[in-house]
């Protein structure tokens, strides 16, 4: 029986798929190699030729080694963070010696289990699109083998019983009608599709107490970009070439083109260093922010007015199109002027950093685009503007740096850079701060091309060592020379804050990959970036890039695939993986149930409204004055009825047809049968009432044998109208007036023998 | 085709698969209610969407299954006795699957299951015939009284049983003991009941008589001595060997509770032991061709005449299966001395009783059954 032969194939594909999907959700690809490599070659032993298997007490000596072997490495080298990793680690290996051993019935009740842990345990790891779509597709097959194994184990335990008898009962021969298969798999199909519905209106309708705590970015998604620069962090960064969003970028023009230099898009500002943290974090504390509402048509909304009231003008545009990102941050070229979103949503401005964030209460990415207005060279009034909520400039801010070794180097790199550098002079004391202004700037762009030039620029920082005791700022500038993004912005901003130039580190994402046929920068996790600004206004800041742009680009080439041209398919399932799975949340359900509430409201509404005012015409054409409301109820009540009527008409008469098995006869010969067997039907309904229905496999007669071996009063009394039901069903008789009175003596004497036994049963 | 046609009971079960199911439901319910995890959330959905289509489902796929059950008239103790169930899936869209079907009733302590019917799928519209397979433990009538269409079908976590009214009987044959074959010869060899010629003619080789010719007659049996001494054609007929005859007794005119048994042995197990022997030897009668008849001393049995063949046995056998022990005994009721030419051989329970039957007539005793059964070669061969 194919059904049966299917379920071993099918539960070792769970199996193999709940090991996947774990090791994705650990992002482990050598857990997943090794797990995959392991568990074909168990199936080749146990189900191959040979058809091996371990020893029991070799399993048993297996099981007992990982018990204590995952129990000394948890109690060793495990964290509590890392617990349920842990143990979907010993899961894995568990199944894995499982798979190895002698096929059972418990053993495969078990490995279905350990399967079922092991994807939950997952579930607590991730949630990832990947791991996501595996989890699905493992509930999907999970469910089908389920059914196979129902099969299976019924099949089984009837073979079971008989064989138990040692020959005395004969080996069971498994009975199943026409197209088991195809129906079986329709119905698996339709099941699985009905659970995949009912599980995801529960998604919807499960009660939600909080928000989902994701913070800046969506929790799952893995973005390479952060709010925050921590120095002691990891030897590598990300090379991921997963597309997080597009940009268009218009020049006053209808058609998107390239901009003359790499877009930098700030998503955080970075204005303090903890030396002990080693870190650069953002300092917010009692900020300030600036809130609107988009528009709801896509118009632009200005982020803020000129004195005299009038909109900004700008004469960029940039169009951002979600891939993969689903965040709160709306990254932004410098300096944003007007905002327009895909739906209206509350933005917030901070007036400081002119930084944008989605501050809606119903939280995460829900954004499909949203586009800028920039003006990326903005002159005075345009900034005033924009950071009138500012408060004003702490003196100091942003001027000094608290690690003291970076002072000398800075002179020296200084002292460096004036020989081969045209530096503007100091300026003299008293003069206005614009000149100072002009030349930090000027400095800095300076020590930046100085370190683009002596610096060199790598991803991988597993060569270079930490030196206790020193910084790596330090370590970077005087050791190393060599670093990616973080450390060349970190020593720029360093170097800057300890000659005391204003300055501040932003981290976001650089635009250089400009795609020539959608005419669009595509943004991935790999160009998270950081730079640094340096104030050259009194609310105006300066981008100064110290990472050399060329590494960035070669970077960007050498990891350049085929694969890249399909990849924003992936990424923007996962930016709807995440803007509607992950972050759906307490007031994500809200605004749904709202929503969903009000649309039928207003459909309704709108609905009654139309009726009304075509009930409202044609009273008026027909002159029926303020009665025409009456008129019109008595009629719809009246069509309301007739509608039910007809409704009940059709379900009893098709009972009928099916109670007479006429349903496929031509529709005049079973109005003929409907007709004249009304005895008969007669005669089913008061054996019906009482208690004895006739199965529709049975024919007339058959009912009649039935009936007899029951009672033979009653099958005695059936039997002659059985008889007249076939004189009319196959005879065509259609009955006289004698005939039909004798059809209804007929009737009147079942319906006594009925009355009769009923009597004497509860005389009994 | 008995009381089918009244709807069936229908019932709902968790299964213990189901209780377990429902405690990981919970478990999963609280995770994804304590943690912000969506996909928990929806794993748990799945989880209940899945517990809510697996009831749906097999109630639909129940609500349309009818079934009959197809009993044989009698089986045998120590034999397979196969039941048949009609399964009939009214349903015009979903089929039915993994039915299982059990009996229930007063009748199951004298039927062990030794196989159950199972049936792992009926399309749509179908009918289909599942067969169980009983061990009949004790001689006599067996009701049936209702048996259950049941599945867990489609994941086992719900039980969905119909339970279907249906009185239905079989009568069980006692045991048959295959006895020695030489048994019968020796019995049967120094009386009337051996082989002997026929009183009429028949199609043996010894000579009968001669007769007139009639038309028909074969050219090869004509008297042609005759037809040459007197001009007129005769017929010579040839003998006609009969079978040799036995007639068995039971003598059950002891009521149960008066037989003399050991310490240690059922007087009901005596009698039923002599019910098998009395079989015992019908069986074998009618395996080597023996005319034979039984009658019952002590309780009301109409006598049968002598016969053999297929329908004869089971008319018997039948007579001893619906012998009903708890019946009053007539004492005096033996078997009175005729002229039929039978051996007979009477079956005591206890002990032997020689007024029972004719003074040539063999008796025999519940106890010697195991002594009287054919021996395997190699036991034979034992010393």
């Amino acid at each position: 029986m194919t059904l049966l032969r299917q379920y071993r194939v099918s539960s070792f594909v769970l199996v193999l798929l709940a090991m996947v999907a774990f090791s994705i959700a650990e992002l482990d690809f050598a857990m997943l190699f090794f797990s995959v490599v392991l568990a074909v070659l168990a199936w080749y032993v146990t189900e191959g030729p040979r058809g091996r298997t371990l020893p029991e007490w070799v399993a048993n000596a297996l099981i007992l080694a990982l018990l204590g072997y995952s129990g000394f490495e948890f109690v060793v080298r495990g964290t509590i963070e890392d617990a349920m990793g842990s143990l979907g680690r010993f899961l894995l290996w568990l199944l894995l010696i499982k798979l190895f051993a002698k096929r059972t019935r418990h053993e495969d009740r078990q490995r279905f289990t350990l399967a079922t842990m092991l994807v939950l345990t997952g579930c607590l790891e991730s949630v990832d699109l990947s791991f996501g779509a595996l989890v699905l597709a493992y509930a999907a097959l999970a469910a089908w083998t389920a059914m196979l194994w129902r099969l299976s184990l019924g099949a089984d335990a009837a073979r079971a019983a008989r064989a138990t008898e040692h020959g005395f009962a004969p080996p069971l021969e498994i009975t199943f009608g026409r197209r088991a298969s195809p129906q079986f798999r329709w119905m698996a199909l339709s099941s699985v599709l009905l659970i995949f519905v009912g599980s995801v209106v529960g998604f919807f309708l499960f009660p939600r107490f909080a928000a989902v705590g994701l913070g800046g970015m969506t929790q799952g998604s893995v973005t390479g970009f952060n709010d925050e620069i921590d120095l002691r962090g990891g030897d590598r960064i990300t090379e991921s070439r997963r597309e997080l969003f597009t940009l268009q970028w218009f020049d006053g023009q209808s058609e998107a083109g390239p901009s003359a230099r790499p877009l930098l898009l700030r998503g955080a500002v970075l204005d303090s260093y903890d030396i002990g943290g080693q870190r650069w974090y953002s300092r917010r504390g009692g900020q300030s922010v600036g809130t609107l509402r988009t528009a709801t048509n896509g118009d632009m909304t200005p982020l803020a007015h000129s004195e005299t009231g009038e909109a900004l003008t700008a004469r960029f545009r940039a169009r951002f199109e979600m891939r993969s990102l689903a965040s709160d941050v709306l990254f932004s070229v410098y300096a944003p002027v007007a905002i327009a979103t895909s739906e209206s949503r509350t933005v917030s401005i901070d007036p400081n950093t002119l930084l944008l964030r989605d501050a809606s209460d119903d939280r995460g990415g829900r954004l499909w685009y949203y586009e800028l207005l920039t003006n990326p060279q903005p002159d005075a009034p345009l900034l005033a503007s924009l950071s009138k909520q500012a408060r004003s400039r702490p003196s100091g801010a942003g001027v000094g740096f608290p690690v003291a070794e970076v002072e000398p180097i800075a002179r020296r790199i200084v002292d460096e850079v004036s020989r081969t550098a045209n530096l503007p002079p100091e300026p003299e004391a008293g003069a206005p701060p614009e000149a100072r202004w002009t030349r930090n700037r000027e400095v800095a762009r300076a020590i930046a091309s100085w370190m683009k030039s002596n610096f060199t620029y790598t991803t991988d920082l597993s060569g270079f060592g930490r030196i206790p005791g020193e910084d790596p700022i330090v370590s970077f500038l005087e050791r190393y020379r060599s670093g990616h993004c973080e450390y060349f912005a970190s020593a720029l901003c360093a170097v800057l804050r300890s000659l005391g130039i204003e300055s501040r580190i932003v981290t976001g994402f650089i635009a250089l990959e400009y795609d020539e046929r959608a005419r669009s920068y595509t943004v991935r996790e790999s160009n998270a970036h950081a730079w640094v600004e340096v104030r050259t206004a009194e609310y105006g800041w300066t981008a100064v890039d110290a990472t050399p742009e060329e590494s960035l680009f070669a970077i960007q080439e050498r990891n350049r695939s085929f694969a890249d041209r399909f990849r924003w398919i992936y990424s923007r399932l996962e930016f709807l993986w995440n803007s509607s799975v992950v972050s759906y949340d307490a007031s994500t359900q809200e605004e749904f149930a709202q929503r969903m509430q009000s649309g039928w409201y207003e459909a309704l509404a709108s609905r009654f409204d139309v009726i009304n005012s075509r009930m409202q015409a044609i009273a008026q054409s027909l002159s029926l004055g303020s009665a025409g409301k009456i008129w019109f109820g008595v009629i719809g009540v009246g069509l309301a009825t007739a509608g039910l009527a007809m409704l009940i008409r059709f379900v009893q008469r098709r009972g009928l047809r099916m109670a007479l098995r006429i349903d496929r006869l031509p529709p005049r010969e079973q109005a003929r049968i409907q007709r004249d067997a009304v005895f008969y039907i007669d005669a089913l309904r008061m054996l019906g009432s009482a208690g004895v229905s006739k199965p529709a496999h049975l024919s007339a007669r058959g009912f009649a044998e039935a009936l007899s071996a029951r009672d033979a009063s009653i099958g005695a009394a059936f039997a002659p109208i059985a008889e007249a039901y076939y004189k009319v069903r196959y005879g065509r008789l259609s009955p006289s007036k004698s005939e039909a009175s004798a059809h209804s003596a007929l009737i009147l004497a079942l319906r006594e023998v009925l009355r009769h036994n009923s009597r004497a049963r509860k005389t009994d | 085709m008995l009381e089918s046609t009244v709807k069936p009971k229908r019932r709902t079960r968790l299964a213990t698969a189901g209780v377990i199911y429902a405690l990981v439901v919970l478990a999963v319910g609280l995770a994804a209610g304590s943690r912000p995890n969506n996909l928990l959330v929806w794993v748990f959905s799945f989880l209940v969407a899945a517990l809510i289509v697996s009831g749906l489902l097999s109630g639909f796929m129940m609500m349309s299954v009818r079934a009959l059950r197809i009993e044989p008239r009698r089986g045998r103790v120590g034999e397979p006795l196969l039941v048949r169930y009609e399964i009939a899936n009214a349903s015009r869209v979903l089929a039915a699957y993994d039915l299982g079907i059990t009996e229930h009733g007063k009748g199951q302590n004298r039927l062990e299951v030794a196989g159950p019917a199972w049936i792992l799928h009926v399309g749509p519209r179908e009918s289909l015939h599942g067969e169980a397979v009983f061990r009949p433990t004790r001689r006599g009538p067996v009701r049936l009284d209702e048996f259950e269409v049941s599945t867990s079908f489609p994941f086992g976590l719900l039980r969905k049983t119909l339970r279907f009214q249906q009185v239905g009987e079989v009568l069980i044959h006692p045991e048959i003991i295959p006895l020695r074959l030489d048994l019968l010869a020796k019995v049967t060899s120094a009386g009337f009941g051996g082989h002997r010629l026929s009183g009429s003619s028949g199609g043996h080789d010894d000579f009968f008589g001669v007769r007139e010719y009639r038309p028909g007659d074969s050219i090869r049996s004509i008297a042609w001595k005759r037809l040459a001494g007197t001009g007129t054609l005769a017929t010579v007929e040839r003998s006609r060997s009969v079978p040799p005859r036995l007639r068995v007794l039971v003598d059950l005119r002891t009521p149960t509770d008066e037989l003399r048994v050991a310490e240690g042995e059922d007087a009901r197990s005596l009698e039923e032991r002599a019910i098998v022997l009395a079989g015992s030897f019908l069986a074998l009668a009618d395996r080597l061709g023996y005319e034979y008849a039984l009658s019952v001393a002590g309780l009301d049995i109409p006598p049968v005449a002598l016969r053999k063949g297929h329908f004869h046995r089971e008319k018997l056998m039948s007579s001893l299966a619906a012998l009903d022990l708890d019946a009053p005994r007539a004492r005096g009721n033996g078997l009175a001395a005729s002229d039929e030419r039978a051996t007979v051989v009477v079956v005591h329970p206890d002990r032997t009783d020689l007024a029972v039957a004719p003074s040539d007539a063999w008796h025999f005793t519940a106890r010697q059954l195991d002594s009287l059964r054919e021996r395997s070669k190699r036991q034979e061969s034992e010393p």
